[in-house]
């Protein structure tokens, strides 16, 4: 058992930085959260040390619903890279842009249904997933 | 400064491409060995010696597989030469097309007027460090399994078909469009025909993205060389003049957390070329377009303003071969000819020089003055392409 482990190539995880530690630390939480500008209003997303929109570096870590839509998707179904064969056990799995209701477009895996079921504007909402090591992905699953 | 005629393109050189390294046993060549091969084509297609280089301008490419921070200053080393100044190309497959600026910019003020462009890569050969990954892309997209730009690219063509109704018919006439100029081109490497129902046919590699959407890795080596015009004028070929140019990187249609992922930064880069030119659409004859998908190819055809977004009458109506209403890909462009990794993009200028100088052989567009190159590189999140960069390049002042 602790043999095969051993043998079970990883998956990549997130490099952890002074600017994206707050997004972890929300997702292992159970909060969804991204940068906003104080000055603008705009959402900034990924993290960033300004507003892309305004340059202010007036950010607050809000908290967003975790609902949203499809905007487009893909089932991925080769491994491309030697960085992600730890993905091959998975294959074929759903990625998605998802629009949430807040305005940020956050790139994540749909999970909880057949992939046939997936579409475009297809409602969804946040569910979290353990990585190991520390790490919470934050994924979709349908919203009923 | 305008840029419009302050340089032009004297010299191009093109190794063969190759896919050497692929299989255990093969007979192999490093990046560095393509790289002095495409400086030696290049030299000799401008007429000019390796000791004419002496105290000129060097840009180099910078490669996924290869390079390192001091990449300029190495390729010098490599060719033996001692450039009195060096630019590097680093936004990936923009890169070629952003250096005809950046190179013509140094000439018309004067600093040389003499500059060599030359990129390598060699995947296949030569398995480099694991690659460095933009902040986005390491923590926010690898973690969930997107397998590169095959991935990201898929979310653009879902899309796009979801807006404008485009089907695998459209996409399959760009393709096979593409195919056939390979076919005329006798350094293309894909060279078999293709037809519409074997572009559907062809396995999805990641939905919508079929595996003849795809561009095909390659090792090779590509070199260009600018002149100012009075050295161009003496030198051995016709000049090929820089017109018009615009370059935008981290280009954005609507806000940075949401954009519209169907425009490309492709539509400033043709206003700022448009207008530096001081030519029409009608003129354009050739365009030679970034294409590392198929869908992309479409995309910049509506942004450079050849037509509305979504139109789907339009690509329907339009023969896009060499003879036809609006050639493009005359080259069989890089799905067919191949890309050297970041390096790729070099094939558009080269193949737009040609047509320009009436070198295309069996693929020439007839009676051609005017033609566009266009770069894109890294796929940015939840949109398209940081770096994008367009030329209009011509045969006349």
């Amino acid at each position: 058992m602790a043999e095969a482990a051993a043998r079970e190539i990883k998956k990549p995880l997130p490099q952890m930085t002074p600017l994206n530690q707050p997004f972890w630390d929300g997702a292992r939480n159970g909060r969804l959260i991204m940068q906003r500008c104080k000055d603008c209003q705009s959402w900034v997303w990924c993290p960033r040390p300004v507003c892309g929109e305004c340059g202010s570096d007036r950010l607050e870590w809000t908290e967003l619903s975790g609902r949203g839509k499809i905007f487009a998707f893909t089932v991925i179904r080769e491994v491309v890279g030697r960085a992600l064969r730890g993905f091959a056990p998975d294959i074929p799995y759903v990625t998605a842009w998802v629009d949430l209701d807040e305005g940020p477009r956050f790139c994540s895996n749909i999970v909880g249904c057949p992939i046939e079921s997936v579409h475009i504007d297809m409602p969804v909402e946040v569910v979290f997933h353990d990585a190991g090591e520390g790490v919470t992905l934050p994924k979709f699953k349908p919203r009923s | 400064m305008s840029l419009r005629g302050k340089a032009a393109i004297v010299g191009i050189g093109e190794t063969p491409l190759d896919r050497l390294g692929s299989k255990p046993g093969e007979p192999r060549k490093s990046t560095a060995e393509y790289l002095a091969w495409a400086t030696r084509i290049a030299l000799e297609d401008a007429g000019l010696s390796h000791k004419d280089l002496h105290d000129q301008g060097l840009a180099a490419i910078y490669t996924t597989n290869h390079s390192q921070p001091f990449w300029p200053e190495e390729v010098a080393s490599i060719i033996g030469f001692t450039p009195s100044v060096a630019l590097a190309g680093g936004n990936g497959g923009a890169s070629s097309v952003s250096l005809l600026g950046h190179a013509a910019a140094m000439i018309a003020a004067g600093v040389v007027d003499l500059i060599l462009v030359v990129a390598a890569a060699a995947p296949f050969s030569e398995h480099g460090r694991t690659r460095a990954e933009p902040m986005d892309t390491r923590d926010f997209e690898m973690p969930f399994g997107v397998m590169g730009p095959n991935c990201k690219i898929s979310f653009v063509k879902s899309r796009y078909m979801y807006e404008s109704g485009m089907t695998d018919d459209h996409f399959g006439k760009i393709a096979v469009t593409g195919r056939y100029h390979a076919t005329l081109n006798p350094n293309a490497y894909l060279r078999k025909p293709l037809s519409v129902e074997d572009y559907k046919n062809s396995r999805l590699v990641s939905d919508p993205i079929r595996l003849f959407d795809c561009v095909l890795p390659a090792n090779g080596g590509k070199a260009y060389i600018m002149a100012s015009p009075q050295r161009a004028k003496s030198l051995r070929k016709p000049p090929v003049w820089l017109l018009g140019w615009g370059e935008r990187e981290n280009p954005t249609a609507g806000p940075r957390y949401r954009a519209n992922p169907l425009i490309t930064g492709i539509r400033e880069c043709a206003d700022s070329a448009f207008k530096m030119a001081g030519v029409t659409h009608k003129d354009i004859r050739c365009l030679n377009l970034y294409d590392d998908y198929i869908p992309i190819v479409m995309l910049q055809i509506e942004d450079l303003g050849f037509c509305k977004k979504n139109d789907k009458d339009f690509f329907e109506k339009t023969d896009f071969t060499f003879k036809g209403d609006l050639p493009i890909q005359t080259s069989g462009g890089m799905i067919n000819c191949g890309q050297p990794s970041t390096t790729g993009g070099m094939l558009h200028v080269i193949e737009t020089v040609r047509q320009l100088r009436n070198e295309g052989g069996e693929r020439q567009v007839p009676n051609l003055k005017f033609a566009i190159a266009t770069g894109l590189g890294a796929v940015n999140y939840g949109k398209n392409f940081g770096c994008t960069a367009a030329a209009i390049l011509g045969n006349e002042v």
